[in-house]
């Protein structure tokens, strides 16, 4: 290593000018080369419908069943409609399990719903039941087995593993070059670190394919835009404070563990529904130790500092809310778990006043509007709008005028440049000193501005390695959304559904609020940008909220959060 | 299901609004880049208040400045303290502005690769001559005030000298000077001070009176060493008797200045003073002047005799009154003045330089009059000898400043060689007698621009 390093250092100058031109060029052709290979596969997915069982009528027809989870009922919105007046809105749910069984659920219904003859609640279901609805009789007739392999085999198969490699070595080239580019301009001291932060990333990435590898599992184009943006972030923290590379380091391997292990408990409805109210009690338990042992800075009470280490809760808090607002068909019809949830963001919402963090508060809030339209039904509708205006209303009377403050600097940014305007200020100009390709690595400036590998990573990120670039990691953000959209309209419950598009929402809000306040588009709140920030509770927060994405993922062989059909995966 | 999956497309709102915000901004980004990069304390292109960021020149293409890396001044210390003002120094004290407002040309930046393609920054040359302004400084030595000669045909400034000065690489204590040697030593004098003109004002009051006192050349008028306005009086040192216009000018002869104000009127003499703009701010190199002063609204008649000669309230800039001054010399209409001629970056030139002429102030026989009157005071007054090889023309003034300080010394004028097209004003301030104080100066430097010009 010495050796190398006293030879590199001879032929350093003139080749570094080289090196850097070279470079300015590569990482955005690299990094658009990614986005398109990741991005396209998960936004063109061909959707088919999928039949998981018949619904003989009495007359003879057959209505297919297109989910694991529906509503059969009068109304429109219902997965099975009926239209008899004897029959109510929502009536009842029919549900399928991951063992291919089935069960009804009567929806409060006013006949009642009946299997056999039996007025039921709930009732395990086989293809000799008959099934009355508001008078009408039925026979449910689940698929066989082989029309479930048939059906999986014709299903979208995920991008083959070899595409998977293929974008896992451009990745690992783009950190090659990046990593080459600070050997030749970073600090010699500082090195050691840098390299041991983007070996530590390339080491995840590959130990982390092999383990999907290992498990069959081919899709890994989430995982690798996710890690693509944690390393624009060490890049940034590479210029900004090297020597916390490998503190961000071990913040990406607790990230993917708890990536892992959240995907591990979604993939059995029932045991995420058991883990989901442990979720509900971290979510809340989060909140309450920031309140108790935490630090107050700028105003917010956001931070628990433990020998030396800052963390900060809430951003964890964000995935256990997700936990929290996901359900199924069945409990939302049934309105179980409404109140409970209702009740829950209330005192959510409590905590957040007290820590008087307006950034948290607004993501927090969204994610609720999210959840609370996704869910709801007539009567949840008139409740869950009437806690909306409760969160909204402490949100503008609590802790908005404390934050109103930055509003007033909010696009005038240029009159007051050295206070209030200063951070975006620097940010706007170092983003322009930029240019769209960058300075290259240690070449910018903005690393001497207070939070450059935080609230304002984007401009440092742009200086250095060019706006097409920055710009690009905020399209990976905007890829994710996308394919929570597309991936949950097929997603067997809704609660896949509803944690993909609550957790995906959360990492576009914080995008939002992160790169569009450092430029001045917005506000700035200082909210962190997933994935990219420096800081651990933040990144292990992204992972947790990816894997809801990934467990939407139905795509054959595509996530580790899906069961495979065979058995002896 | 149905119900959800339907209301999924909620979450492409927020994802529209990242969009759309990104693309407003790269909007943003499109328009005002260029703005953003030069903004005063943007960290590539400033150090503190000054930029940070290329090197600057005089017109000869000596470096008088290399601004990266802590700031490299001249070697020559006389050229680091002659220059100063122009260059700025470390601490910001002295706000270098006119090269500022070119930054954007020394970054070379473009929307593509930012300011990468200008490591270490484009070259400014200045219209300035490092051997002239060290001539001038020479020659006003620890006198406090300014000097400054522009070229009436092109607009360059060739010297523009303020003083005291200090050299940047051996910062005197000034904070716990208590000699006074330093007062007003971060001022740029010529742009940013307004004085007192005394009697070079009676060009101004010539020319209104050339132009709206039909037989004034004709008229003539009796010195008797004071003119009363009841308890007050405008007062001359000597009773200079009878005298024609040209003579009192010559002699500067209050009590004559005082009856030609009688003529021409208030009203006509505010007029004047707008047209010929010598009240008015300038903007040299994107920086505005100081402002000067003419307000006689509430004068008595004293008072409006003694504004016509320069004195009462009036204030001039330097910068502006010399500008007036080239615009007699060309006939009614001359260049506005500018000091960075060229910037160049990565080998292009990204800036040059144009002549702007000013609209004309007044007509070309009233200008060419003055040039004779004003000839005629260096010959029969000031001494053409002491301008070898220069036919210059001039009005000197010793402005009163009240209590017991000595009078501002004024000196302005223009050369009328068509190979020197060159104005100029000098100031000393408590330099006592005008022309006295100020020949020998200009003297010095009209001969130092000579050689210059002269070399090129």
């Amino acid at each position: 290593m010495e050796e190398l390093w006293n030879q590199i250092a001879l032929a350093q100058e003139p080749l570094a000018g080289e090196y850097i031109n070279f470079l300015r060029l590569a990482v955005p052709i690299l990094t658009a080369l990614l986005l398109l290979r990741c991005a396209l596969p998960l936004l063109t997915f061909r959707r088919e419908p999928e039949i998981w069982a018949w619904l003989n009528m009495p007359d003879g027809n057959q209505i297919p069943i297109t989910h694991w989870e529906n509503v059969i009922g009068r109304s429109k919105a219902c997965d099975v409609i009926i239209e008899l007046s004897t029959v109510s809105r929502n009536h009842a749910v029919l549900t399928r399990y991951d063992d291919g069984s089935w069960s009804i659920s009567d929806a409060g219904s006013k006949a009642g719903t009946f299997v056999n003859g039996k007025s039921i609640q709930m009732c395990a279901l086989d293809s000799r039941d008959r099934i009355s609805i508001g008078g009408v009789d039925m026979h449910l007739q689940p698929i066989t087995e082989r029309q479930e392999e048939r059906q999986a085999q014709l299903r979208t198969k995920a991008a083959s593993g070899w595409d998977s490699v293929t974008n896992l070595l451009l990745l690992t080239i783009l950190q090659c070059l990046m990593l080459i580019g600070f050997m030749l301009k970073a600090q010699r001291a500082d090195f050691i670190s840098i390299f041991q932060g983007f070996g530590g990333i390339i080491l995840c990435q590959w130990l982390l394919f092999i383990f999907y590898a290992m498990i069959r599992r081919k899709s890994f184009e989430l995982e690798t835009m996710a890690l693509f943006l944690c390393t624009m972030g060490m890049a940034a923290i590479a210029t900004v404070k090297p020597d916390e590379t490998v503190k961000q380091m071990f913040a990406l391997i607790f990230g993917i563990v708890v990536f892992l292990l959240i995907g591990w408990s979604l993939r059995d409805l029932e045991r995420a529904k058991k883990v989901r109210y442990l979720a509900v009690v971290a979510g809340v338990a989060f909140l309450a130790l920031t309140l108790v042992f935490g630090t107050e800075y700028y105003g917010a009470k956001n931070w628990i500092i433990i020998n030396g280490m800052s963390l900060q809760p809430s951003e964890l808090s964000k995935v256990c809310f997700v936990f929290a607002g996901a359900s199924t068909m069945d409990r939302i019809i049934n309105k179980r778990n409404l109140f409970l949830f209702i009740v829950y963001s209330v005192v959510i919402c409590g905590f957040l006043t007290l820590m008087n963090d307006f950034g948290t508060a607004l993501i927090f809030f969204c994610a609720f509007l999210v959840i609370a339209y996704l869910r709801s039904g007539s009567v949840g509708t008139i409740a869950l709008a009437i806690t909306a205006l409760a969160f909204a209303g402490v949100l503008a009377l609590k802790i908005a005028p404390h934050a109103l403050q930055r509003f007033d600097t909010w696009r005038h940014v240029w009159e007051d440049p050295l206070v209030s305007g200063y951070q975006q200020t620097r940010a706007l100009m170092c983003i322009a000193s930029g240019g769209l390709l960058g300075l290259g690595p240690e070449g910018g400036l903005l690393q001497y501005v207070f939070a450059a590998d935080s609230d304002i990573v984007f401009a440092t990120i742009s200086e250095e390695w060019g706006l097409l670039t920055a710009v690009m990691t905020v399209l990976c953000i905007a890829v994710f959304g996308f394919f929570a959209i597309r991936t949950s309209r097929v997603a067997r419950s809704s609660f896949y559904s509803i944690g993909a598009c609550t957790a995906a929402s959360v990492l576009t809000i914080q995008t939002i609020l992160n790169c569009l306040g450092t430029v001045d588009v917005l506000p700035f709140t200082g909210v962190t940008f997933p994935f990219v920030s420096n800081g651990g509770t933040s990144m292990i927060g992204a992972w947790g909220l990816l894997a809801f994405v990934k467990a939407a993922d139905t795509r054959q062989n595509a996530s580790f959060a899906v069961r495979l059909v065979k058995k002896g995966e | 299901m149905n119900r959800v999956t339907k209301r999924t497309w909620m979450i492409s709102l927020f994802i529209l609004a990242l969009l759309g915000g990104l693309l407003f901004f790269l909007g943003e980004y499109a328009f005002k880049a260029s703005d953003w990069v030069i903004f005063s304390g943007s960290p590539h292109i400033y150090n503190g208040t000054n930029i940070g960021f290329g090197t600057v020149t005089d017109r000869s293409g000596e470096t008088l400045l290399v601004m990266s890396d802590g700031r490299t001044y001249s070697e020559n210390a006389t050229t680091r303290k002659s220059t100063l003002h122009w260059l700025g120094d470390r601490d910001g004290y002295i706000k270098a502005s006119t090269v500022s407002n070119y930054a954007a040309h020394m970054a070379g930046f473009d929307l593509v690769n930012g300011i990468y393609d200008s490591a270490g920054g484009g070259v400014t040359k200045l219209t300035i001559s490092a051997q002239v302004q060290n001539a001038a400084l020479e020659a006003m030595g620890s006198r406090k005030g300014t000097i400054a000669v522009y070229n009436y045909k092109t607009g360059e400034i060739l010297c523009a000298l303020t003083t005291p000065t200090y050299d940047p690489d051996n910062v005197p204590d000034i904070a716990g000077d208590e000699t006074g040697a330093y007062d007003g030593v971060y001022l740029n004098r010529f742009l940013q001070s307004a004085y007192v003109p005394g009697s070079i004002y009676k060009i101004v009051t010539t020319a209104a009176a050339l132009d709206c006192v039909e037989d004034i050349e004709e008229r003539s008028f009796t010195c008797y060493g004071k003119v009363e306005y009841g308890s007050e009086a405008v007062t001359c040192e000597t009773a200079h008797g009878r005298q024609s216009l040209q003579k009192a000018f010559a002699n500067s002869c209050n009590c004559a200045f005082a009856q030609i104000a009688e003529l021409i009127g208030k009203d006509n003499m505010t007029r004047y003073v707008s047209a010929f703009a010598v009240a008015d701010s300038l903007t040299i190199d994107g920086v505005a002047t100081a402002k000067g002063n003419y307000d006689v609204s509430q004068a008595a008649p004293v008072s409006f005799a003694w504004s016509c000669i320069g004195q009462y309230n009036d204030l001039i800039n330097p910068a502006r009154y010399m500008t007036f001054l080239g615009a007699i010399a060309g006939g009614g209409r001359g260049a506005e003045p500018y000091i960075v001629s060229e910037v160049e970056c990565g080998g292009s030139t990204t800036y040059r330089a144009r002549t702007s002429t000013s609209q004309r102030v007044m007509s070309e026989q009233i200008a060419e009059k003055l040039g004779e009157y004003m000839r005629n005071n260096v010959k029969s007054v000031y001494g053409d000898g002491n301008f070898p090889g220069l036919s210059v023309c001039a009005k000197s003034g010793t402005s009163q400043l009240g209590g017991e300080q000595d009078p501002n010394a004024m000196f302005a004028g223009f050369v009328q060689n068509e190979e020197y097209p060159l104005a100029f004003i000098v100031v000393v301030e408590n330099g006592g007698y005008g022309s006295h104080t100020c020949v020998p100066i200009l003297s010095k430097v009209l001969s130092a621009c000579k050689a210059v010009m002269d070399g090129e």
